[in-house]
């Protein structure tokens, strides 16, 4: 005999253990009494901890005083935070002349307004304006924080950076406007649309180039004071070894790892030994061999300065970290991509920039985001080698004669400063991943 | 196989009268290969001509997807020579890319890209091998959704698709770069049973255009209704080759035999 069931069974709501918060804390906190005795004792640790940090850094906290003896004066048993923002400026810009720190805020403010389109919608072309924050901010932002005199080429290159940031900007807006490109807006309103191509792109080349004259010649007035590498220092040296850790290490990293996945020996055999040695090193002696060792193989005459021989070693190094997680990222996708690209006609760089990169490197953002923490974390050994980065600014305090001997509070302030940053790194990972792999399911 | 099968087989089969040409399209000499010490490919000798088409059956690992994965050289072969629309194949890298733009292949996993729209993955090809405008590529690519009967499906990604859905646009992905032949390696093999017959579908009608295709498959149905020619290998070998009514009523060889006993 069948057995037939006519109606369908209605879904019903999930019992209330399982959506309560009672619920959830008889399942996850009070499950038996052993549990129970362990979450009790937890929450009194927690407890006593904040209660005393509470004590010590906000409620018995001395804030204004003009000396270390003078916080003794008013609260002994409290944290002295009147000498951390005594120091504030220097630990955020080091010994840069305060006359000019309008010169490292306005290069900020550049990349800030530089990259923000990346963000907003609409805008066209972004991979173009990645591009050029990479390779065009570099020498405003050096020129900004350096000064001094410029070669000829320094300053073709200043010129075309302003240029280059003028049209991102204008294209941005009308793009989060409009919707459409620089290029199309520009054709429409000069009323060109119906010319022929080669006579509009000859137009609106030659728009470019007076504008490029244009920067170019008001840029040579433009002579701001030289600041030697010397004074460069606290959170803006450690921002910017880092930074420039960062830019370069993805690219390095890509090229690394498919010389290390080449079919051709010499290419592999080589990459290979580069990572492998630089992985093997730890970073601090990397740091060492860089300032005492790269200047014996440079040409006679040639001298680097210290900064740019740490921010070389700290690419080179994080390269090849970049390397293996690039690698791991390849490793995951499968050889039918690849065969799916080759047969439609693809060769091994449009496969590998089409196909495999933006899959590859979707499934490696926390892996990368992890490996910009520890690059961000790892640039305070340059503080060992003499620089003043943020950490040898913190440490400075207690040298002070107004606030000798205090360590402790500058130190938790820098760890809050590094948590934060890198807290907020790791959550905006979090969030790209979650929306690219929504954006795709699969 | 019972007898209205049988029926629509044939009408299926008078509609599909023979497409070959005697142009020469494929040629095959002599072929071998080996994995490390492991002999896949033995002295095969293929002609293919223009508008055939032809099935390749046999048991796992008898080497029948090597063989087709040779001819768009996926897979390298080691000695004897393989020359495809005019081309030898050899180490030369253009050759090679030339080749796959003219070989189509779709592949029992599918292969699409899943970070790509359905649309994009149609004008890839199109767009960045033979330059085409992207808007010339969009339209051709929509036709050929419409030809596999999913253009409504043109902007979600292919994760969103079911595995039948996912294999006809692979199809047209290969069919957007107006290949000149078209390799089929299972397939169904991967598919739900009732997605079999829309896959199967589309082929039939592909191969009502005229296009060369060989089709590396187990639905011996399918084999009935297209096939010029069927082949059967068998550890390497080419073990038999005929017309498909005379190889599925009258086997020669003993392993052929066997091998079609145990799947019909």
């Amino acid at each position: 005999m069948a057995i037939v069931k006519l109606e369908r069974t209605p879904a019903r709501a999930a019992p209330l253990t399982e959506r309560s918060v009672i619920g959830w804390m008889h399942k996850h906190l009070f499950s038996s009494a052993l549990n129970s005795i362990l979450t009790v004792i937890t929450l009194y640790i927690i407890f006593i901890t904040v209660r005393n940090l509470w004590a010590w850094g906000i409620a018995d906290a001395v804030w204004i005083a003009e000396s270390r003896r003078e916080c003794f004066d008013i609260n002994i048993g409290g944290a002295c935070w009147a000498g951390v923002l005594a120091w504030m400026d220097n630990i955020i810009y080091g010994r840069y002349p305060r006359e000019e720190l309008w010169r490292l805020n306005l290069g900020l403010v550049l990349l800030a307004v530089w990259m923000a389109p990346l963000w907003l919608p609409r805008v066209k072309a972004k991979i173009l304006i990645g591009l050029t924050v990479v390779f065009l901010y570099p020498f405003i932002a050096g020129y900004l924080f350096a000064g001094g005199d410029k070669g000829i080429f320094m300053q073709i290159m200043v010129t075309a950076a302003i240029v280059c940031l003028a049209c991102n900007t204008v294209h941005s807006i009308i793009g989060v406007s409009g919707g459409v490109g620089l290029r199309e807006f520009l054709i429409q309103r000069l009323g060109i649309k119906g010319s022929s191509e080669n006579k509009q792109r000859s137009i609106l080349l030659s728009i470019l180039g007076l504008s490029f004259m244009a920067v170019f010649a008001w840029q040579k007035s433009w002579n701001p004071v030289g600041v030697p590498w010397t004074q460069w220092g606290g959170l803006f040296l450690t921002l910017l070894i880092a930074g420039v850790g960062i830019a370069s290490a993805l690219p390095g990293g890509i090229i690394l790892a498919l010389g290390r996945r080449s079919r051709l020996p010499v290419i592999r055999v080589l990459s290979t030994a580069f990572i492998e040695l630089f992985r093997s090193v730890p970073l601090i002696t990397v740091l060492f061999m860089a300032t005492a060792m790269f200047p014996l193989f440079m040409p006679e005459g040639m001298v680097l300065n210290k900064l740019v021989q740490v921010m070389i070693a700290v690419c080179l190094f994080n390269a090849c970290y970049m390397a293996e997680t690039v690698r791991g990222g390849l490793q995951t996708i499968p050889k039918g991509q690849f065969e799916g690209a080759h047969t439609i006609g693809l060769g091994y760089w449009r496969t590998m920039g089409l196909i495999v990169m933006p899959q590859a490197l979707k499934h490696m953002i926390p892996n990368i985001v992890g490996n910009f923490i520890g690059l961000l974390k790892d640039t305070t050994l340059v503080s060992i080698i003499g620089l003043f980065d943020i950490l040898g600014m913190l440490r400075a305090v207690s040298v002070d004669i107004t606030w000798r001997g205090l360590h402790t509070e500058p130190l938790i302030f820098g760890a809050t400063l590094f948590f934060l940053i890198c807290f907020v790194m790791s959550k905006y990972s979090r969030r790209l991943e979650q929306k690219l792999s929504t954006d795709h399911k699969h | 196989m019972t007898n209205s099968d049988s029926r629509e087989t044939l009408e299926a089969r008078e509609k599909l009268a023979s497409a070959a040409s005697s142009e020469v399209i494929i040629e095959l000499e002599k072929v071998n290969k080996w994995y490390a010490d492991f002999h896949v490919l033995k002295d095969i000798d293929l002609t293919v001509h223009k508008g055939e088409r032809i099935v390749v059956c046999g048991p796992s690992g008898s080497g029948k997807s090597t063989l087709i994965r040779c001819i768009n050289r996926l897979e390298e072969h080691q000695t004897g020579s393989i020359v495809v629309d005019g081309i030898t194949l050899n180490k030369n890298l253009k050759n090679i890319d030339h080749i796959r733009t003219e070989v189509g292949m779709v592949f029992q996993s599918f292969n699409l890209f899943p970070h790509l729209s359905i649309l994009e993955n149609l004008t890839l090809g199109p767009i960045w091998t033979r330059h085409m405008p992207k808007a010339e590529a969009r339209e051709t690519a929509m036709m050929y959704l419409e030809r596999v009967k999913i253009p409504e499906q043109a902007d979600k990604f292919p994760g969103q698709l079911s595995g039948g859905q996912q294999q006809r646009v692979a199809i047209a992905r290969s069919l957007c770069m107006s290949p000149k032949i078209m390799l089929f390696d299972e397939p169904t093999s991967a598919l739900d049973p009732e997605m079999i017959k829309e896959v199967l579908d589309v082929m039939v009608e592909l191969a009502e255009t005229g296009m060369t295709m060989i089709v590396v498959t187990h639905e011996m149905g399918f084999a009935k209704t297209i096939a010029d020619r069927v082949i059967f290998m068998d550890e390497g070998d080419v073990v038999e080759e005929n017309e498909p009514n005379e190889f599925f009523t009258n086997p020669q060889h003993e392993r052929t035999q066997l091998f079609l006993s145990q799947i019909l």
